[in-house]
């Protein structure tokens, strides 16, 4: 018998777990993008509309030759993606899928989680840069103008919860939202913060999307832009650590905001409470996908400026309606 | 084996700092720096000291590197250029100051770092804030009044050499 730490971490919901939701996701993606775009999608993989495409492209990426290019910086170009792998796959392992279904409890959950955010764009710029390359070395620098422009509402918008919850702990905040809030007699909605919190968790769910360079903010890899920008180089196994790492985000991200706006793994009795996670995570991610299907790409100095002017200021505002919520008008 | 750890960690700091500086390559230089800094992250952690950890990463990786990485990309050499000059007698004043300033640390700790009262990981927290918004609430004003100037004056900096551009 191995013991329940191993099995975290190497099985649910951690390393197993994470690499076959990814590539769920990444069939997710193309099966929403295409519905939407009145196309078929993945269709011949398996009976079940394609499921098992993602892990046929596994296999062919794991087989194509590793090429690097001859004036690259070698060790970053194969260590930044393959870090920013590994990085996506630890902030899943902060995320409490139920109070015993998670990996690290950290009393500081949320900051935490944050903070290993904000290593990402060194490891793009990074990844960009030693490709040696014009259009990398421009997806790189795009995004680190972008994620530390929207870093500053993402953890501005979390505070919100944070005053709300009065805990940083994500197991905490989830149990912060079980109280249910009376309106009328006979009558109670579900205590998440997504009602309270609702422009904290609009501007959240923004600023994450741009986080994880999404579209409408996929700016560091604009196909006809900058033909895939920090990726244009990379070759099979890195690609697809390059590409795998935005969905490890995606999955990341999407658990994050159902923990700290839908509140986690809550739901009524007869679905199991890890059940209630996956509803709730399968759809925050497939809000964020249809984003990608529907919306077009911004311009750099668009996102630049909705960022250090507008987000900033509706967070800000938002911390003033949550400082009155919480502690009341007082003079 | 919190030794072990703090070993570690403090070899991953003081060889990362020694890279930042001794590297030839700017690029490498910094993120030396970024992981000596991961390593006085670990050590906060060792320590209890989660939050201030938390923000060294936050600050100190997520801010104060990619500023200086940023530097460096657009105005530092081109990859494949001449590397910069190496200077052995920095490394040594380097190691010299490092160690005086450890044994200044370590003969003065006693008396800097004593508490008696024992603090859990969640107390930490709480009485940063209370000693931060309670005790010194009025010099953190005037810290806070010291950075708005700064950001102005960057502002203002900004504003004047693009009019004259």
């Amino acid at each position: 018998m191995t013991s329940p730490l191993f099995f975290k971490v190497a099985v649910f919901p951690g390393l197993t777990s994470i690499g076959i939701i990814i590539a769920l996701f990444i069939w997710l993606d193309r099966k929403i993008t295409a519905r939407v775009q009145l196309r078929v999608g993945p269709l011949y993989a398996s009976p079940l509309g394609g499921v098992l495409q993602s892990f046929a492209d596994l296999i062919k990426f794991a087989f194509k030759e590793l090429f690097i290019p001859r004036n690259a910086d070698k060790f970053f170009f194969v260590a930044a993606p393959v870090l920013a792998l590994i990085g996506g796959a630890g902030l899943v392992g902060l995320i409490p899928f139920t109070p015993e279904w998670q990996i690290s409890n950290l009393e500081l959950g949320l900051p935490a989680f944050l903070a290993f955010v904000t290593l990402s764009p060194m490891l793009i710029l990074l990844a960009g840069w030693s490709a040696n390359s014009k259009y990398p070395f421009i997806g790189g620098l795009r995004s680190l103008f972008q994620q530390t422009a929207y870093e500053i509402p993402l953890w501005l918008s979390a505070i919100g919860v944070v005053m709300m919850a009065g805990t940083m702990n994500l197991i905490g905040i989830v149990q912060a939202q079980a109280k249910p809030w009376y309106v009328f007699p006979g009558m109670y909605i579900p205590g998440w913060y997504i009602i309270p919190q609702a422009l904290g968790a609009l501007l959240f769910f923004i600023t994450a999307t741009a986080e994880m360079e999404r579209i409408p903010f996929d700016l560091p890899e604009a196909e006809p832009e900058i033909i895939m920008g920090w990726q244009a180089e990379y070759p099979g196994f890195l690609f697809m650590s390059a590409a795998g790492a935005s969905f490890v985000r995606l999955y990341a991200f999407s658990a994050l905001f159902s923990v700290l706006y839908l509140g986690g793994w809550m739901g009524p009795a007869p679905v199991p409470a890890l059940l209630w996670t996956a509803i709730k995570i399968i759809i925050v991610s497939s809000l964020i996908i249809l984003l990608r299907a529907t919306f077009p790409r911004v311009r750099i100095d668009q996102l630049l400026r909705a960022g250090w002017t507008y987000l900033l200021g509706l967070a800000f505002l938002n911390i003033v309606i949550t400082y009155l919520l919480v502690v009341g008008p007082r003079i | 084996m919190p030794d072990i750890a703090f070993f570690g960690f403090a070899a991953v700091t003081v060889l990362g700092a020694i890279l930042a500086l001794e590297s030839r390559d700017l690029v490498y230089g910094a993120v030396s720096l970024g992981v000596s800094f991961l390593g006085v992250a670990s050590l906060f952690f060792l320590l209890d000291a989660a939050y201030i950890g938390v923000f060294q990463i936050a600050v100190y990786i997520g801010a104060v590197v990619i500023l200086i990485l940023f530097t460096v990309m657009l105005v530092g050499p081109a990859k494949g250029e001449g590397p910069t000059e190496f200077r052995r007698t920095a490394l040594f004043i380097g190691i010299l100051v490092a160690m005086m300033l450890g044994v200044g640390g370590a003969l003065a700790s006693p008396s800097a770092f004593s508490t008696n009262q024992p603090c859990t990981p969640e107390c930490d927290l709480a009485q940063f804030s209370q000693s931060l918004l309670v005790t010194y609430s009025v010099q953190l004003a005037v810290l806070s009044l010291v950075f708005a100037a700064a950001v102005i004056g960057a502002l203002t900096l900004a504003k004047s050499e693009r009019g004259t551009a």
